[in-house]
């Protein structure tokens, strides 16, 4: 935790600590719905309920000592990549949301052919051979190892593979 | 039955072909994974776990300590030929290790690694066959208030030492224990933070949140690093001189017993020791300007208390059920997977698994020696290998892994926000390993908690008026209070972010 650092980092962190806060206050009110106590001692809501309050207490803490360190400009934390970076890294979220999203409709072999090309290419390899290859490896290849081999449940989608 | 007979079952059970050609698979990908910059064992631990579902207990859990050790053995290739450590426990052997290298001495550096790092696993596991049986029969006599107080002793270590900020780790426990309250209330049968989403009603799956959390931050991570040079070495000679054998060898025993005894307590995480060993050697020179330069005790000492701290990690686990580490919780969880509670309870219940399981870390790192000297040309091809192909197959296994647990796609998009979360965490320094042993120790915290509260029908005393429970907490109050005062040097507290 920064006791001094740039903006951009203290930034960071404050940002942080308010999504811990976000966590831990709707927890804290959802917890109270639950009942704290019952006959045997202990109910269902005490462990999530204490927890949620240190949490929350904690963050608002951390929060305060975020805030109130300085601030020194001329130490440089790089917390945000570079614009190339960035879009790399939001592609392959893209790729791995749409296949979680195909996984079970198209099945393991349709929805991984096209996801390893594309994050290849996301990654920056160009190589349409190897990209093939290992494309067809990583879908056809993988699920015959993990489905007939190694008996792991895999879908197959609507067109049957 | 003893000991020694337990050991020799255990060792006729990992001798098996089955069993061995097990561990020579989770010693190969492991080393695979070790030697792969930026996949660490934790993260390549969980996404190689769907290999092992379909395999019997004793088998799965052969495979997978198998990786975990190998990924301990493998990291050093990268620290040596491009300074860049393959895993986290490598980061010291960097120092003198990349200087050999550039020397034209990288294949006596990655020789003494392996020697050393053999040396640290076997003696480690001997005494894990020591100490283990008496301490889990200490720990038969614990009840649930000294387990409760156990489990706080292990996340206070974990959040203590486990990173630059004692409040961050306090939450990230925290955060991680409010975690694992989604799903069933274990007692009661109530559902809790579910939002009505019958995903939700089995909680969140550990493996999905540590994959994304290690597998999918670290390739988001790696996209914006650069990529290092090779370098060209000599691989062909990889023993050492009789002098480097005279420097090395106090230096391999040093780190061993260093290794050993802080792989005991949980939350030292695996660089700590290493760090401990190389700082000793150092200190210990005649000649401490070597160091840095390449000196050969400055592989030597880390790699052998790496693969000591790796195998007497298991001695918490197996006895106390406790894990040490994130990969240690990942092993934990595979515990569970196979339906088995690691803890004293497991020495009785199944002797023959914990028994073959053991002996198998015998037979992995003869394994891993063999692998290791002969072939270290083959790994350090590997490092040849595009990283957009590495990091390809490495969501591939994200997938599959995240999938096939409990084939539900709602623990691939756990696993994705999971990795969004663990890449916040990780660019502003924020501590995993708590979260993740929160995440992992919460059932069992809050089980030992309310049937401690039942026993004492909602007095908190109950952990105060039996003796052991309050030692226990009183150790984990001071391990917090050293910890806020800052008592454990800067640069440990910098080192053990695992």
């Amino acid at each position: 935790m920064p006791t001094s650092g740039s903006r951009a980092g203290k930034l960071g962190w404050q940002i942080a600590c308010l999504c811990l806060l976000g966590v831990f206050l709707p927890a804290l009110v959802t917890s109270l719905g639950y009942s704290l106590t019952d006959a045997l001692g202990p109910g269902p809501g005490f462990f999530p309920f204490w927890l949620s309050l240190i949490g929350a207490v904690l963050s608002a803490v951390m929060l305060a000592q975020v805030t109130l360190a300085r601030t020194d400009d001329a130490i440089a934390i790089s917390v945000a990549p570079d614009r190339q970076a960035a879009l790399r890294a939001v592609g392959v979220l893209i790729a791995l949301t749409a296949a979680a999203a195909l996984f079970e409709p198209l099945g393991y072999r349709l929805t991984m052919l096209p996801f390893i090309v594309g994050l290849l290419l996301i990654l920056g390899a160009r190589s349409p051979i190897a990209i093939s290859l290992t494309a067809l490896a990583g879908s056809f290849g993988v699920f015959h190892v993990f489905y007939h081999w190694l008996k792991v449940p895999l879908p197959i989608g609507e067109f049957g593979l | 039955m003893d000991t020694l007979q337990h050991l020799l079952a255990g060792l006729a059970a990992a001798l098996s072909l089955q069993n061995l050609t097990f561990a020579l698979i989770g010693c190969v990908l492991g080393t695979l994974i070790g030697v792969l910059p930026g996949l660490g064992p934790a993260a390549g631990t969980a996404i190689l776990i769907p290999l092992t579902f379909k395999l019997d207990p004793t088998g799965s859990l052969i495979m997978l300590s198998a990786i975990y050790y190998g990924a301990m053995y493998g990291g050093t290739v990268t620290s040596v030929l491009i300074n860049v450590p393959g895993e986290a426990a490598s980061v010291v052997t960097c120092i003198d290790g990349y200087q050999m290298a550039r020397q034209g001495r990288g294949g006596t550096a990655l020789g003494i690694a392996a020697i050393g790092s053999f040396v640290g696993g076997i003696f480690a596991t001997i005494a894990l066959v020591v100490v283990a049986p008496p301490l889990a029969q200490v720990a038969l006599r614990f009840g649930p208030p000294e387990f409760f107080a156990l489990m706080l002793v292990g996340l206070c270590l974990i959040t203590g030492l486990g990173g630059r900020s004692l409040l961050a780790g306090l939450i990230m426990a925290v955060l991680g224990l409010l975690i694992a309250m989604i799903g069933i209330d274990p007692v009661r049968g109530a559902p809790r933070f579910t939002l009505g989403i019958p995903s939700l009603y089995d909680g969140l799956g550990f493996i999905p949140v540590v994959m994304g959390l290690f597998g999918v931050a670290e390739i988001l991570l790696a996209v914006q690093q650069p990529h290092r040079q090779v370098i060209k070495t000599d691989l062909a000679s990889l023993l050492p001189s009789r002098d480097e054998w005279r420097r090395a060898s106090g230096a391999i025993g040093r780190g061993t017993g260093i290794g050993f005894f802080l792989g005991l307590i949980p939350g030292v995480g695996a660089i700590i020791p290493t760090f401990v060993a190389y700082v000793f050697e150092k200190r210990l020179s005649k000649t401490p300007e070597r160091f840095g330069q390449g000196a050969i005790e400055g592989v030597a000492a880390p790699e052998s208390a790496n693969n000591a701290y790796a195998n007497a990690a298991m001695i918490p686990l197996l006895t106390l059920g406790i894990p040490s580490s994130p990969t240690i919780a990942v092993l934990m969880g595979a515990f569970i997977i196979n339906g088995l509670t690691p803890g004293p309870f497991l020495f009785q219940e199944r002797p023959d698994l914990v028994w073959a399981v053991i002996a198998s870390f015998f037979l992995g790192n003869i394994l891993l020696l063999v692998l290791n000297l002969p072939l270290v040309g083959l790994w350090a091809r590997i490092l040849y290998l595009p990283y957009p192909y590495i990091s390809a197959g490495t969501l591939l296994f994200c997938v599959i892994g995240a999938y096939s647990l409990q084939q539900n796609v709602f623990d691939i998009g756990v696993m994705i926000v999971c990795g969004i979360i663990g890449y916040g965490m990780r660019k502003i320094d924020l501590p995993i390993a708590p979260l993740v042993l929160g995440l992992i120790l919460g059932p069992f915290l809050e089980k030992s908690l309310r049937t401690s509260l039942e026993m004492s029908a909602g007095d908190f005393s109950i952990f105060f008026t039996r003796p052991l429970s309050l030692v226990l907490l009183v150790l984990a109050a001071l391990v917090l209070a050293a910890s806020a005062l800052r008592l454990p040097p800067r640069e440990i507290r910098e080192a053990s972010t695992d």
